[in-house]
C-alpha cells in the first residue's frame, strides 16, 4: 500500500514530531509512505478568513500535486474538512472543467489519519503502548465536518496501558477557529477558559486530538497556567511502543 | 442604564463591531452566568426531545425543501396569500423598508384612533424599531410577553429571539417589577413574578382595543396567519382587540396549510425543547363575531429580497426563528445576544444582519464565529450557516480589496503575504527559516513564547505558544532520505 | 396610486428579479419529498394511553368515561373543580350542561361577561397523542376563541375516535383547511425567568380532559 503524506503547513512548521510519528506509525503498519516536498498549505486559513481567490490558488496547487497519488494521508481533520467541504465550491466558482474532474477523481483518496487507519487499512489496534491517563478532545471539524464518530476512540481503546477518561461537553468548540482566535481574541479566550475547566476536570496527564490546531490553542493555555496536563497529537500516541516510546517535548 | 449594566445598541448602523461590543459582556460575570444557564437548560431539553424523534433528519430535510420551494416561488405565494387574505376580509400592505412599515402601522393606528396598543413579541417589529417610533408619535405601547415586559420596564434590549430576557435573573426581574409596578413586597420567586405580570396585564388585554403582532407563518393557500407561543398573551392579543395589525417578513410564507405538519413538529422541539408549544393560533382574515373585526397585514421586505439573489445566501431566509443555533453556539454562550448589535443575535444574526443591511453595516458579524458547525447541526431547516459565514467573509474581504485602508490592516497584509508564500515551496521554506530566526527574539528560556506584539498579542493574552522547533518536518524528511540514500549506496 | 401599491410593485419586482420562480411550480410542490413518519403504528388502546400520558405530563387532568356516561362525567368534573359558574359555547350539546351549576351560554357574550366566569366546557376537533395536543377549530360546540381563553379552567371533551397518533394524521383529517385553529398543548406556561417553567400566565391555568370511549 502506497500513500502520500500531506503534513500541512502548520504541522510542518510547528509540530514536526507529529509528522515523524505518522511516518513511524504508518511504516510500522507496512505502508510505503512518500512525502512530496512541493507541498505548502491547503488554503483553509485564507478561505475561512474570506480570501477566496488566494484559497483557490492553494487548492489548485493541492490537487495538481496529488492527482496521481494512490492515497493522501492528512494528520489534521480541519485540513481534510477544507478539502471536502470547501474545495467543491471553490472549483465550482473559480475553476475550470478539467480541474473539477481532477479534483473529483482525487477526493475519495484523501484521508484523515484515523479514517486511513480504520477505513482504508482496516486496523483498529495499531500495536501501540502508551501507559498514561488520557482524555480525547473531538475537534469540531473531525466531529461535525468529517463525522469521524467513534473512530478515534476505537483507536485509543486499543492502545495498551492507556487509561481513557471521557471529556465532558465533547461537542463544544475550544474557541480556536483559526484567525478567529486573533480577530475575536477576547471571546476566543473566554471559550478556551470554559473548555479548560472540562479538560482539567478529567485529571488526566494528556489531552489528545486529531488536530494540532485545537491542541496548540489548549496547550498554550495549559502551559500558561502551568496546569500539568499536556497536549499530544493522537499520531504520537499511536506511534508509541515499548521499544520506541512517544517523544514528549517539554 | 439597563439591567445589563451597559446600554446595548442593537441598531446595526451604529453598533460597535462585535469584538468591541463583546467586551462589556465578557466582563459581566453575572450576565454570562445567566446566559450560559439558560442555553444549557434549553439545549439539554432539545437534545432529549430530538433524540426521541426517529424521523428527525427526514423532518429537517422536508422542512428545508418546503422552505426552499416557497422562496423559489416567493412572488407567486405572496400574491396568493394577499388574494386569499383579502378575500377573507384582511387588508394587505407592502413595505419596502423599515421606515415605510413604521409609517403604515402608525397610519393604521391613527385610523383606529388608538393612543394605546398591546403587542405580542415580534422580532420583526424590533427590527424596524417600531416601539420608539410609536412612542414618539404619542402611542403608548404595552408589550405582553413576559420577557418583553421585563425588557420594556427594565429599559433593556432583547438578547435572544425566543427568550429575549434570558440574560436577566430573578433578582433583577424582582427589582424591575417592584419598582415599575409599585410592588415593593414582591418576592423573587418566578411564580410570584409571573403572577405579578398576569395581573399587571389583565386589564390591558380587556381594555386596549388595538393589537400588533408578528407572524410565524403566512399560509398562501388560505391567506391564514399562524402564531406560535407559550403564555397565552398571543391568544389574548389575537382575540380581544377590535383591530389587529400583523407585521411579517416576506419570507414567512408557506405554500399550504398542510406544510405546518413539518414546521410545527420541528419548531417547538428546536426552540424550547417541547413536543409542542402550549398555544398555536391560526386565523384567516376576519371571522364575524370572533376576534378582531379589522385585520391588517404589513408585508416587510427591508433587505430580504436582496438575500434571495445568491443560492448559498438564500438559505438564510429558510429560517423559522427557533433560536436553536444560538442555544448551541459556543460564542453566543459567552457573549449573549447584545454583542451582535442587532435584534437578531447568534449564528443566524451573524448571517442575517449583515445581509439585511446589504453589507453596508455589521461587517464584523460574519467573523463572530469559530466555524464550529454546531449551528448547522441543530438547524431544523438545515441552513448551512458556516458556509454562509465564509461566503460573507469573502464578500467583506472583497469590499476591503477596494479600500485604501487595507494597506494598514495587519490581517489583510498578513493574508496577502501568506498567499504569496504558500504559492511556492521555496518561498514557504524560506519563510519558515526566517520565522525561526525572528521568533527567537520572543522565545523564553523554557522554549515557549509568552508575549507577542501586534496581532499576536491577541493570542498571548491567554495562551503561550511553543517556540519554533529547530527542524521542520520536511527538513527532517529530507535529512532522513539523504541518510537512507547513503546507506543504500 | 398610493405609496403602498407602488411599494407592492417594487417589492414584487425585486423578488422576481432575484427569484423568478419555477414554471413547474405545482409539479415541484407535489414532488417535494416527505419521508417523515406520517401514520402512527399504535393500537387504539395505546393511542389513548399515550394521549393521556402526554396530557398528564403537561399537568392536565384526564378522566375517561363511556359514551352514555358523559353527562355524569361532566357533572363530576365540574363538581371536582370546586367551581360554580361556567360558560358554554352556543352549540354545546345540552346534555352536557349539568344541572346545579350556573351556566352562561355564549350568544355573543362580551369579554367582560366571560371574564367573570370560572370555567368553560367545550368540545374539540381532534387530539394528537404524540404531542398531547388538543385542537379546536372553533365550531359551534368548540366555541368562539374568547370562550376557551378567558376562564381560568377549561374542560374539554375529547372522543376517543378523535384521537390521532401523529401530527400529519391530524392534517390528513383536514381536507378543507380550516380558517380558525387553536392548538393547545397543556396549560399556558412560561420559562422566561431563569428557564423555570411556570404554569398559567394568561391563558387558562387548568386544563381538564374527558376522554369519551365511543
Amino acid at each position: 500500500m502506497r500513500a502520500s503524506l500531506f503534513i500541512t503547513c502548520y504541522n510542518d512548521t510547528l509540530f514536526p514530531e507529529t509528522g515523524r510519528a505518522v511516518v513511524a506509525l504508518l511504516e510500522r503498519l507496512g505502508v510505503d509512505l512518500e512525502f512530496r516536498s512541493q507541498q505548502t498549505c491547503c488554503g483553509q486559513m485564507h478561505a475561512n478568513t474570506g480570501f477566496r481567490s488566494e484559497a483557490f490558488s492553494q487548492a489548485k496547487r493541492f490537487v495538481r500535486l496529488y492527482q496521481d497519488a494512490e492515497a493522501v494521508v492528512v494528520p489534521s481533520s480541519s485540513c481534510v474538512a477544507m478539502v471536502r467541504e470547501q474545495y467543491p465550491g471553490l472549483f465550482e466558482e473559480l475553476g475550470n472543467e478539467a480541474l473539477r474532474r481532477e479534483f473529483a477523481a482525487l477526493l475519495p483518496r484523501v484521508y484523515e489519519l484515523s479514517e486511513f487507519l480504520i477505513d482504508r487499512l482496516g486496523i483498529e489496534d495499531v500495536g501501540a503502548w502508551f501507559p498514561h491517563r488520557v482524555t480525547y478532545h473531538a475537534s469540531c471539524h473531525g466531529l461535525r465536518g468529517l463525522h469521524l464518530g467513534d473512530r478515534p476512540l476505537r483507536l485509543l481503546r486499543a492502545v495498551r496501558g492507556l487509561e481513557l477518561t471521557p471529556l465532558p461537553n465533547l461537542d463544544r468548540c475550544c474557541g480556536f477557529g483559526g484567525t478567529f482566535s486573533v480577530k475575536n481574541g477576547d471571546v476566543s479566550s473566554a471559550m478556551l477558559a470554559t473548555k479548560l475547566e472540562d479538560v482539567l476536570g478529567t485529571q488526566t496527564e494528556f489531552c489528545t486530538a486529531l488536530d494540532n490546531s485545537c491542541l496548540m490553542h489548549m496547550g498554550g493555555a495549559l502551559h500558561r497556567r502551568q496546569a500539568g496536563i499536556r497536549t499530544i497529537h493522537m499520531a504520537q500516541i499511536l506511534a508509541s511502543t515499548e521499544a520506541s516510546p512517544a517523544e514528549i517535548p517539554a | 442604564m439597563s439591567t445589563s449594566g451597559y446600554h446595548p445598541d442593537l441598531d446595526p448602523a451604529s453598533a460597535p463591531p462585535f469584538p468591541k461590543a463583546a467586551l462589556p459582556v465578557l466582563n459581566n460575570m453575572q450576565l454570562r452566568k445567566n446566559v450560559a444557564h439558560a442555553v444549557d437548560v434549553i439545549q439539554a431539553k432539545r437534545g432529549r426531545l430530538v433524540a426521541e424523534k426517529t424521523d428527525w433528519q427526514q423532518l429537517r430535510a422536508a422542512g428545508a425543501a418546503i422552505r426552499d420551494h416557497a422562496l423559489e416561488n416567493l412572488s407567486f405565494y405572496l400574491q396568493q396569500f394577499e388574494e386569499r387574505c383579502t378575500a377573507a376580509g384582511g387588508v394587505v400592505h407592502w413595505a419596502a423598508d423599515a421606515a415605510e412599515a413604521r409609517r403604515i402601522i402608525l397610519d393604521l393606528l391613527r385610523q383606529e384612533q388608538a393612543d394605546e396598543v398591546i403587542k405580542i413579541k415580534t422580532m420583526t417589529s424590533a427590527e424596524i424599531q417600531l416601539n420608539p417610533y410609536l412612542e414618539s408619535a404619542g402611542v403608548k405601547v404595552f408589550e405582553t410577553d413576559l420577557a418583553e415586559i421585563i425588557l420594556q420596564l427594565g429599559n433593556d434590549e432583547p438578547s435572544h429571539i425566543v427568550v429575549p430576557a434570558l440574560h436577566v435573573n430573578r433578582g433583577q426581574v424582582r427589582e424591575i417589577f417592584a419598582r415599575s409596578m409599585n410592588r415593593p413586597d414582591l418576592s423573587d420567586d418566578p411564580q410570584a413574578l409571573t403572577a405579578a405580570a398576569r395581573s399587571y396585564l389583565r386589564q390591558k388585554f380587556l381594555t386596549v382595543p388595538t393589537a400588533i403582532s408578528g407572524a410565524n407563518f403566512l399560509i398562501a393557500e388560505t391567506g391564514g396567519v399562524a402564531i406560535v407561543e407559550s403564555e397565552g398573551n398571543g391568544r389574548m392579543c389575537l382575540t380581544l382587540p377590535r383591530a389587529l395589525i400583523t407585521v411579517a417578513g416576506i419570507e414567512k410564507v408557506l405554500p399550504r396549510f398542510q406544510d405546518l405538519e413539518v414546521m410545527l413538529q420541528v419548531l417547538a422541539r428546536s426552540a424550547t425543547g417541547e413536543r409542542m408549544n402550549p398555544y398555536t393560533s391560526l386565523w384567516t382574515g376576519v371571522t364575524p363575531g370572533d376576534g378582531p373585526q379589522r385585520f391588517h397585514v404589513v408585508l416587510l421586505d427591508n433587505g430580504r429580497s436582496s438575500i434571495l439573489k445568491r443560492e448559498t445566501e438564500r438559505q438564510t431566509l429558510r429560517c423559522i426563528r427557533c433560536a436553536a443555533c444560538m442555544n448551541s453556539c459556543p460564542v453566543y454562550r459567552q457573549t449573549g445576544g447584545h454583542a451582535y448589535g442587532s435584534v437578531y443575535p447568534g449564528p443566524i444574526g451573524a448571517i442575517l444582519t449583515p445581509q439585511l443591511t446589504e453589507l453596508h453595516h455589521a461587517q464584523s458579524l460574519p467573523y463572530a464565529s469559530s466555524l464550529c458547525g454546531a449551528c448547522y447541526e441543530v438547524c431544523p431547516v438545515k441552513i448551512n450557516i458556516p458556509e454562509i459565514l465564509i461566503d460573507l467573509r469573502a464578500q467583506v474581504t472583497d469590499q476591503e480589496r477596494r479600500q485604501t485602508r487595507r494597506w494598514f490592516d495587519p490581517m489583510y497584509l498578513g493574508m496577502r503575504v501568506a498567499s504569496f508564500v504558500f504559492a511556492s515551496a521555496g518561498r514557504f521554506h524560506a519563510a519558515q527559516r526566517l520565522g525561526r530566526i525572528g521568533m527567537r527574539l520572543f522565545t523564553g528560556k523554557d522554549g515557549w513564547i509568552h508575549s507577542l506584539p501586534g496581532m499576536g498579542a491577541k493570542w498571548t493574552q491567554s495562551r503561550d505558544l511553543r517556540g519554533l522547533p529547530q527542524q521542520t518536518f520536511h527538513e527532517w524528511w529530507a535529512a532522513r532520505d539523504k541518510a537512507a540514500g547513503k546507506e543504500a549506496q | 396610486m398610493n405609496h403602498s401599491s407602488t411599494s407592492r410593485q417594487r417589492v414584487l419586482d425585486r423578488i422576481r428579479a432575484a427569484a423568478p420562480g419555477s414554471a413547474a411550480r405545482e409539479r415541484d410542490y407535489a414532488a417535494l419529498e416527505r419521508p417523515y413518519t406520517r401514520t402512527g403504528s399504535l393500537t387504539a388502546e395505546t393511542r389513548i394511553a399515550l394521549m393521556t400520558e402526554r396530557l398528564r405530563e403537561y399537568d392536565a387532568g384526564v378522566t375517561e368515561c363511556a359514551s352514555g356516561e358523559l353527562p355524569a362525567a361532566v357533572a363530576a368534573a365540574l363538581a371536582a373543580s370546586g367551581r360554580k359558574t361556567f360558560v358554554a359555547p352556543a352549540g354545546l350539546p345540552s346534555a352536557w350542561l349539568a344541572p346545579g351549576f350556573e351556566w352562561k351560554i355564549d350568544r355573543d357574550l362580551s369579554a367582560d361577561q366571560i371574564e367573570g366566569v370560572e370555567g368553560v366546557v367545550t368540545a374539540c376537533f381532534c387530539g394528537i397523542a404524540d404531542s398531547g395536543t388538543i385542537v379546536l377549530h372553533h365550531s359551534a360546540a368548540e366555541g368562539r376563541r374568547l370562550v376557551s381563553l378567558l376562564p381560568d379552567w377549561h374542560l374539554c371533551i375529547l372522543r376517543a375516535t378523535q384521537i390521532v397518533e401523529t401530527l400529519p394524521e391530524y392534517f390528513a383529517r383536514c381536507p378543507q383547511p380550516p380558517g380558525l385553529v387553536t392548538w393547545i398543548s397543556g396549560p399556558s406556561a412560561t420559562a422566561d425567568i431563569e428557564m423555570t417553567r411556570i404554569k398559567g400566565v394568561h391563558g387558562p391555568r387548568f386544563l381538564q380532559v374527558i376522554v369519551v370511549r365511543d
